[in-house]
């Protein structure tokens, strides 16, 4: 019964989530636009209203998106502009990409897109994935098909320096594909609006500390620049988590001078890590234990989360990562060889002149 | 003017928003999920319309950065690094994919002079 309940409740809150973030119909008349503007902005032969149907997609997105940002304005509260911002320019340029006549505006385009999705990954706080991202794609990923682009293009000819490639200026099925692109979006984010009705993140520090927790290291090395051990025992690496409450945040140190220690709590940022010792700084005596508090640098950042997780937890995918790149790069040299066919007295030739220089040489 | 936006972006960072997941104002999960799911379906109606197969290749990488967005939402959302680590091997992927494709729709273009894919449909099973 009380279960029922429960559910029930849940179910109301997550009804009104659903009216509040997402109003459906809103969504699938933004869609609907959406796909309209998306079929009239791919390429065609004849009339070709690109430019009215990129207007079209865009403001019908865009207009879903800033139905989202509009509802938080009505609860009062500033939207994130920097989203809106990143999250548009990353649907505008994907928008360009699939539906520019020329390839090499396309791969351009498409650099936007990267650039504007590793600005989101930075607003999520994954530093590491986002210059990673921008080093990947957008310098060497993107350059091979720049150079890809120039390498497969027929030479212009006098007459029609711009002329198009038959093959860039039309679509093929645009109308069916970009039903079933905005079907499958449709579906998505009909889900999404359904879907889970909160995911909650967990109490960030905790586990923050507990990626710290694995690097003994780091923490020893941070804490004695700061200058806390003055006076304080300073733990070997491998004992240090017998000294760490990593729930609490707190670590424990025994005295070993008191005379270093009164000085060093002269320093107002080490005496606000140990406001324990501060208070009974009189009484304290060599061997006594003192509580210090993780300053915020302690924690472990992003990096050596990513780090950890790859190397602790995942070693075997990171070799089978490493084999993949192999095997491409020697899969891309061997189809991309030009096969010639050399003939016998060509070699013998090519042969007898190379011992010539080497006999030379000597 | 690249660096001014990363620097408001931090400023204007997340994890404040995210504990207030019911706010209004605040960035969910579900917005970037939205962006990540725009991303991928281009990527798809990209790859079943255009005809050029360089442009079909790069529908794909646009399939790719909607699914890393995803990922790396849920990632934080989770606060779980697996999702960033897995992003690491969508790249991996992506760029032996890059290799491998490019590589192949050079040596097309050389047989035929052309890179549209329906003059390769001698290739279909």
């Amino acid at each position: 019964m009380e279960c029922g309940v429960r559910r029930a409740a849940s179910r109301q809150s997550a009804e009104r989530r659903l009216n509040a973030i997402l109003n459906p119909l809103m969504l699938y008349v933004g869609l609907a636009a959406g796909a309209v503007g998306v079929l009239m902005a791919l390429p065609r032969r004849r009339i070709n209203p690109q430019i009215i149907g990129t207007l079209i997609a865009a403001a019908s997105l865009g207009g879903v998106l800033l139905h989202l940002a509009l509802r938080g304005a009505e609860a009062g509260q500033m939207p994130n502009i920097n989203f809106y911002l990143f999250a548009g320019i990353a649907v505008l340029a994907g928008l360009r990409v699939v539906t520019h006549q020329r390839p090499v505006y396309s791969a351009m385009f498409f650099i936007l897109t990267v650039l504007s999705s590793a600005a989101m990954y930075v607003m999520l706080g994954a530093e590491f994935m986002a210059f990673a991202l921008i080093i990947i794609y957008a310098g060497a990923i993107l350059i091979t098909y720049l150079f890809v682009i120039m390498l497969a293009t027929q030479a212009p000819t006098e007459d029609a320096v711009e002329a198009l490639n038959p093959y860039d200026a039309e679509a093929r099925d645009p109308l069916l594909a970009t039903m079933l692109g905005f079907l499958l979006l449709a579906g998505l984010t009909g889900m999404l609006a359904k879907g889970v009705d909160s995911i909650q993140p967990a109490a960030s520090i905790a586990a923050q500390q507990e990626v710290a927790a694995n690097l003994p290291g780091k923490v020893i090395r941070d804490l004695s620049a700061r200058g806390v051990f003055d006076g304080l025992e300073r733990p070997a690496e491998e004992t240090l988590h017998e000294h760490w409450d990593v729930h609490a945040g707190l670590l424990t140190l025994d005295v070993t001078d008191t005379d270093a220690l009164r000085i060093s709590l002269k320093n107002e940022r080490i005496a606000e890590l140990m406001p324990f010792a501060q208070f009974n700084m009189a009484t304290l005596d060599v061997g006594d234990p003192v509580f210090v508090h993780l300053p915020e640098s302690v924690q472990a950042s992003n990096i050596d989360g990513v780090g950890w997780a790859l190397i602790a937890e995942h070693p075997m995918s990171l070799e089978v990562a490493g084999v993949i790149l192999l095997m491409a790069m020697l899969g891309a040299v061997v189809l991309a060889r030009k096969q010639s066919q050399i003939g016998e007295t060509e070699k013998a030739a090519a042969a007898s002149k190379f011992l010539h220089v080497e006999g030379h040489e000597s | 003017m690249m660096t001014v936006l990363l620097a408001t972006a931090i400023h204007g960072a997340v994890p404040a928003d995210l504990s207030a997941a019911g706010g209004f104002g605040a960035i969910t999960l579900y917005h970037y999920l939205f962006v990540a799911m725009v991303l991928f379906a281009l990527g798809v109606i990209g790859f079943l319309a255009r005809r050029n197969l360089i442009i079909m290749f790069l529908s794909t990488e646009l399939m790719f950065q909607g699914a890393g967005l995803a990922l790396i939402a849920f990632s934080k959302f989770h606060l779980n690094h697996t999702g960033e680590v897995f992003v690491i091997f969508v790249l991996t992927v992506a760029a032996a994919e890059a290799a491998l494709a490019l590589a192949l729709v050079v040596l097309l273009f050389r047989q035929r002079e052309t890179l549209d894919a329906e003059q390769w449909s001698a290739l279909e099973g």
